[in-house]
């Protein structure tokens, strides 16, 4: 997400970002990674809306995640409209169309193709990388310990 | 006859264990493999939306979980970068 953010903070006085939170990629119930259980990432795969939720706050928390940002609801309806999971980038332009479509991730899943498409646009920014958080908190209780189970709404 | 079907189970069976194998080599191990069978390729679609499509609309749930907003009412006088992902 480095670069995602990298790419807002250089263009969000040009374009607007919207990240749109869908299912887990990785969960502890499904395929989970070994990288996940070292970065202490571990969450089951969501059942409800709530559980979204949760763990949605916790990486905007985590990582002080500075873009907008929103929930696919239990429907998936915004992740199967744009094929989306478990990792794409699009850009919508002022007329409402598809003005640049990323591959999926995570081997097409290319932050740096729509940096080149603002860029193409608005020409090259490059601000001085955002630091890093100074103490990354660990993710909350509710998503750790039981991972993903607050009550469903 | 018994001898064509026992070459076509063969060979199969040599297709099915080395996609496996390689599928392994690709995702790092044989459980990875499983887990992209099993759990990643379902849900994998390049979908059919491309360049000048309408971008189709959906209704998102704030971070509060609670609002409501509208893809489509991020779009006004600027590109809209959409960024879809998830934690893990």
């Amino acid at each position: 997400m480095g670069d995602v953010v990298q790419i807002y903070e250089d263009y969000k006085e040009r374009a607007d970002f919207l990240t749109v939170y869908v299912r887990e990629a990785h969960p502890t119930d499904e395929w989970q990674m070994k990288s996940n259980v070292k970065d202490d990432v571990c969450y089951a795969q969501p059942k409800t809306l709530a559980q979204r939720v949760v763990i949605a706050n916790d990486f905007t928390k985590r990582f002080k995640f500075p873009l907008p940002f929103g929930i696919d609801d239990m429907s998936n309806a915004a992740n199967d409209a744009y094929a989306a999971w478990p990792e794409r980038i699009y850009i919508i332009d002022e007329s409402g169309h598809i003005a640049y479509r990323g591959g999926i991730g995570p081997f097409n899943y290319k932050p740096e193709e729509a940096r080149d498409w603002l860029a193409a646009r608005y020409g090259a920014v490059k601000h001085e990388a955002p630091k890093p958080p100074a103490n990354i908190a660990p993710p909350s209780a509710a998503g750790a310990a039981t991972p993903a189970a607050p009550p469903s709404k | 006859m018994n001898r064509f079907w026992k070459w076509t189970a063969g060979i199969l069976g040599v297709i099915v264990v080395t996609a496996f194998i390689g599928l392994s080599v690709m995702a790092g191990s044989p459980k990875d493999a499983y887990g992209m069978v099993r759990y990643a390729l379902p849900h994998m679609h390049r979908g059919t939306l491309k360049v000048g499509s309408d971008a189709p609309d959906a209704r998102i749930v704030a971070l509060d979980g609670v609002s409501r907003f509208h893809i489509r009412e991020r779009t006004h006088d600027r590109p809209l970068v959409l960024v879809f992902g998830s934690f893990t």
